[in-house]
């Protein structure tokens, strides 16, 4: 049961909602108040070539255009290079425009500034560029071939990244398993494609030497640090403001090289510069992710047990180590993550993040783990198919009890608290599991129709802090968040957070908290967040950590606010120490007797330096900074379990039903937890029956609309009933785990889980399970001899 | 994604129309609803000189039930279809198939006209109209033509309309005792282009018999597909479903190609199983409409 205190756990409504879903939402696109110059770029149209010249001067005539770049005017700028601290990584360079030769199509190869977008796309029409072909590295196998052509010649062998690690006795087992199953699952390469795409204004004020970005991001604090180090600037001279965000999903939480040019051209030219990213620029360009292949090997007992397991596993990191998190991001992610909540003491990897002449990759919700748990759920399944036993009971066999934790698994994650067995079990009886066994069972096997059903049990990371990142070798990510926070003199509250909102909802869940520790109504309290002009600097939002970081941040200055405020109320109310007082309903309270005062009578105190406020306070007024790095990583847990009905005609399933349980500890705010959950599993049936960003042989993009790369609508996905178990993070504050990409993480794995097993059901199923993501129809008819063997991609 | 330069000519008139049509000819788009349209402008896939805009020619724009036949302007929006009683009502097919193009603001502003003279060979319209056996009105400089659908469609979207000529209207038939009709597609997702599509119209006589059938295709072919054997076979037998299996087999000579969403294997497939339920459907409803 959701545990209320104060205003936490309550579905309050959200603040934002009034000024958002009336279109008063203030985007990047309607910040004009600058009147800014607009930005054009001309990109690539080669995967990968040799740039011999860039011809610019009859662009540069063009009536309205105010100036044309190319690679060598950004020469003064520091390229970007994207540290990680592991062993096997290379790292490259990137240029913010491509000098010597351009590595994926849409690089940008020169940048047009104009009256206006018309005018500066007409001028990029009239810019020559002089290319020599090179040969393209489009998949993972030709890049690994020996004498494939390099991506970098600085990366050798276009490998990125590789890592390896034995944990436990994996030989061992494997010598003495009474089974070994092997299986390769494939994921596609995908795009978060948020509904505002990205975009960037820079002004530069050479009176008070500040430059100001304006930037659709998730991390403003790390692009204020990075842009500081790159252009050479004094970090109090810059500011980066994310306005309000139309979806982010991870694709935000990257520094792109267009965060370089507009700023860099705002103070080359001394003119405010604008670009906004249209849609085929945001699937050409913005990171991709999920391009996973996991090549798996299980030495298993006879009774379905998992005695060992092996992974290798190949990540298509495109043609960039993207920036903070790097091409090991996914690399990484898949290979620690995958063991979930299944006890396998020994284990062992080899992943590898290849250069390709691609996008570069990077995070998208739930990063590795759809496509981790995508194949180890999938596993699960055909070893339960193999053995005759249900899905449901192989996970149990498998599975960690809440008795066993807290417990570190072999690579050395420790899960503090869960409800892995009991979430299941609650999947199970809330989608009436037996009796839709038993609906299905009473389908003939050579009937038009088959019902299947697909579970997906994981845990998802969380709110990782400076030393999570530290462990993965992320140099450029702190891992903590801070909010300044000021209790004004009439008694409202102000936030200022390093977080940033993209849809999360945090001016109602900040205020929830503050609101609880002091006091008063979330109505009274404002958020501030995305602005390093009056936040600390901090991380920003992505990974599930919001909540957990910059709700921690909130907790503690309350708590500190309301230290002072009782002090301060305490010399009001005969002296009294401040464990007498309480605080409540806008007053502070003596315990037990009738003295009070209201909260805005302390506040002003607080704030009166003569009259007694100092006397109580070396430093007047009731502001605060409080930081907030969490215990190493955060685990939530949950299992996702949906029924299907295949068309064996057609190829189309339709869903019959949907269970989400989750845990993520406390609840703040139940409602929008609902919605992040329901808008994850979205995204995530998309990655399992729709979504393929598709590159042809020679790396152009074929998928460069939202016309081909095909996201849910609402017609596509299915009422979700979704329901909590509350198991408090013993070690986080206010009890919290982070959420945010469960939804994403669970539905791949449990919607093919369930094809399969519907797949199953028919007589004329092949035997061949699929294990590959997008499911197409044809993809499910195929597997049914309705349609033919066709190509050697394993579908 | 902004358009190349283009001047912008709105006549108030068809004379208007065609008069700036003539003196311009094939530096000239003509926009009607916009949704294809458009997207190619900003994609500079299409860079005309001149737009002319014919959203304000009044007589492009009507819907009425006359002599038998349904006749639209080439303006009428595809959700008038849906949303106007008469046409509704006398014509369901083309309720049936617009209610599967694109999504409600596509609806809003897409035109009949456009539609057609898009001709793009998995649109829904195309295909339904030469399964109704529509007949298009031209306008040009030399007068009016009328055109059957059937034959206005003559390539990958290329169509029987000349540089100076605009599609003003089209006249449909009407359901009487006997009519049944059926739409039926796959897309992907419920919006997108047909993976596949069958449009039928056709009318039984009271003893159970075809009186008349027709059939096409939408997303199969380089154009929308007329399946004329199938509705010359059907002419005249009892419409049973042996006769519509017997039907099916002889539904060859499309040829569709494969892309990123269905194989070329994958859209025959589809052909031959929406052909068969569409048919059925259409005689379902005929036999109740007796």
């Amino acid at each position: 049961m959701t545990q209320v205190t104060g205003y936490i756990g309550r579905s309050v409504k959200r603040k934002e909602d009034a000024r958002l879903l009336r279109g008063e939402g203030r985007y990047l696109d309607d910040l004009n108040h600058l009147k800014p110059k607009q930005v054009a770029f001309w990109r690539s149209p080669y995967a990968h070539a040799r740039i011999k010249a860039v011809r610019t001067a009859e662009a540069r005539e063009l009536p309205g255009v105010i100036a044309v770049f190319t690679g060598e005017d950004f020469a003064p700028v520091k390229p970007l290079v994207t540290e990680i601290q592991l062993e096997g990584y290379v790292a490259k360079p990137q240029d913010p425009v491509a000098r010597d030769k351009a590595s994926h199509a849409g690089e940008i190869v020169a940048v047009v500034v104009a009256e206006d977008r018309y005018i500066a796309e007409d001028a990029l029409e009239l810019i020559e560029v002089d290319f020599e072909p090179l040969p393209a590295v489009v998949d993972v196998d030709a890049a690994l071939a020996e004498g494939s052509s390099l991506v970098h010649t600085e990366v050798p062998g276009n490998i990125y990244y590789r890592g390896r690690r034995v944990f436990g006795e994996v030989e061992a087992a494997f010598a003495k398993a009474e089974l070994v199953f092997r299986e390769t699952f494939r994921t596609s390469r995908i795009a978060g494609t948020p509904l505002e795409a990205r975009g960037c204004l820079a002004e530069y004020d050479p009176y008070q030497d500040v430059l100001t970005v304006w930037s659709s991001t998730q991390i403003p604090s790390i692009l204020h640090l990075k842009l500081a180090e790159i252009f050479g600037m004094h970090e109090n001279g810059i500011r980066i403001i994310a306005p309000d965000m139309g979806g982010g999903f991870g694709i935000k939480a990257q520094i792109y090289p267009e965060e370089i040019i507009i700023p860099f051209l705002a103070r080359a030219l001394r003119l405010p510069v604008k670009w906004v990213q249209d849609r085929r620029e945001d699937l050409l360009t913005g990171v991709h992710a999920r391009d996973h292949r996991y090549e798996l090997e299980a030495a298993v007992t006879r009774e379905g047990v998992l005695t060992a397991l092996r992974l290798r596993m190949l990540t298509d990191a495109g043609a960039f180590s993207s920036f903070p998190f790097g091409c090991t991001l996914e690399a990484t992610g898949g290979a620690r993550m995958i063991l979930g909540p299944y006890k396998i003491r020994n284990y062992e990897y080899d992943t590898i993040a290849v250069a390709t002449n691609k996008a570069p990759a990077g995070a998208y919700r739930g990063v590795a783990q759809p496509s981790c748990f995508f194949a180890i759920e999938g596993l699960m399944d055909i070893i339960a198919g193999k053995l005759g036993l249900d899905p449901a009971e192989i996970r149990r066999r498998n599975m960690l009890s809440s008795a066993e934790l807290p417990y570190t698994n072999p690579i050395g994650i420790h899960f503090d608290s869960g409800s892995y067995g009991e979430s299941l079990e609650k999947a199970l009886q809330s989608a009436r599991y037996a009796e839709v066994r038993g609906e299905q069972s009473r389908i003939p096997a050579d009937a038009g129709r088959q019902i299947g059903i697909g579970l997906a049990c994981y845990t998802e990371i969380s709110g990782i802090s400076s030393k999570g990142y530290q462990s993965r070798g992320v140099a450029d990510v702190p891992g903590y968040d801070s909010v300044r926070m000021r209790m004004d003199p009439s008694g409202t509250v102000a936030i200022y957070t390093t977080l940033t909102s993209q849809g999360q909802g945090h001016w109602t869940t900040f205020a929830q908290i503050a609101a609880t520790e002091l006091g008063i109504e979330p109505d009274q309290v404002r958020v501030v967040d995305g602005d390093t002009g009056l936040a600390p600097l901090g991380t920003g939002t992505f990974a599930s950590r919001a909540s957990i970081t910059g709700g921690g941040a909130v907790f503690r200055a309350a708590r500190e606010i309301k230290r002072i405020l009782l002090r301060v109320a305490g010399g009001m109310l005969d002296d009294l120490p401040p464990e007498e007082l309480e605080l409540g309903e806008g007053f502070v309270r003596a315990r037990g007797r009738k003295l009070k005062v209201t909260l805005r009578e302390a506040a002003r105190k607080a704030y009166e330096i003569r009259s007694g406020g100092s006397e109580t306070r070396e430093i007047p007024g009731l502001e605060v900074i409080a930081y907030y790095d969490p215990p190493p990583s955060n685990w939530s847990n949950a299992v996702h379990l949906a029924v299907v009905e295949l068309n064996l005609v057609t190829g189309f399933p339709r869903f019959l039903d949907y269970v989400v349980v989750s845990d993520c500890g406390n609840l703040i705010n139940p409602m929008i937890v609902d919605g992040q959950i329901q808008g994850g599993a979205a995204q995530g049936i998309g990655e399992a029956l729709l979504e393929a960003l598709e590159y042809d042989p020679g790396g152009q993009l074929l998928t460069a609309s939202w016309g081909d790369y095909l996201i849910p609508t609402a017609l596509d996905v299915p009422e979700m009933k979704i329901e909590h178990i509350t198991t408090p993070c013993p070690s986080t504050e206010g009890g919290v785990k982070g959420m945010g990409e469960g939804g994403a993480i669970g539905a791949l794995p449990a919607v093919v889980n369930a094809v399969n097993d519907a797949l199953r059901r028919s007589r004329c199923w092949t035997g061949v399970p699929i294990t590959r993501a997008p499911v197409k129809p044809e993809d499910i008819l195929r597997r049914v001899g309705a349609v033919g063997a066709e190509g050697g991609d394993g579908r | 994604m902004k358009s190349a330069p283009f001047e912008y000519l709105v006549p108030a008139s068809l004379a208007e129309a065609l008069e700036t049509l003539a003196g311009h000819q094939d530096e000239t788009k003509v926009l009607a609803g916009g949704q294809s349209l458009v997207p190619l402008l900003k994609l500079r896939l299409a860079r005309p000189r001149y737009l002319l805009d014919i959203n304000r020619v009044p007589e492009l724009s009507y819907l009425e039930l006359k002599d038998g036949r349904l006749h639209l302007g080439a303006l009428t929006r595809h959700s008038a279809l849906g949303r106007e009683p008469s046409a509704r009502g006398s014509c369901p097919l083309l309720a049936e198939a617009a209610a599967r193009i694109g999504h409600t603001a596509i609806r809003n502003r897409g035109t009949v006209g456009g539609s057609l003279c898009h001709a793009d060979p998995a649109a829904e319209l195309p295909a339904a109209m030469i399964a109704l056996g529509a007949e298009l009105k031209i306008d040009g400089p030399g007068g009016t033509r009328l055109v059957p659908a059937a034959g206005f469609f003559q390539g990958f979207m290329t169509v029987d309309l000349q540089p100076d000529e605009i599609l003003a209207g089209l006249s449909v038939p009407v359901a009487g005792p006997g009519t049944g009709w059926s739409y039926l597609e796959v897309s992907r997702r419920h919006g997108d282009f047909a993976i596949a599509g069958v449009a039928v119209w056709l009318s039984l006589d009271d003893k159970g018999l075809f009186r008349q059938v027709g059939i096409a295709l939408a997303g199969v072919d380089d154009r929308p597909w007329k399946a004329r054997a199938c509705e010359d076979f059907l002419v005249g037998k009892e419409a049973k479903e042996e006769v519509i299996a017997a039907a099916r087999e002889q539904l060859a000579g499309f040829d569709p190609t494969g892309d990123i969403h269905a194989s070329r294997e994958y859209r025959e497939l589809m052909a031959g199983e929406l052909f068969v339920q569409a048919l059925r459907q259409a005689v379902e409803r005929a036999a109740n409409n007796l």
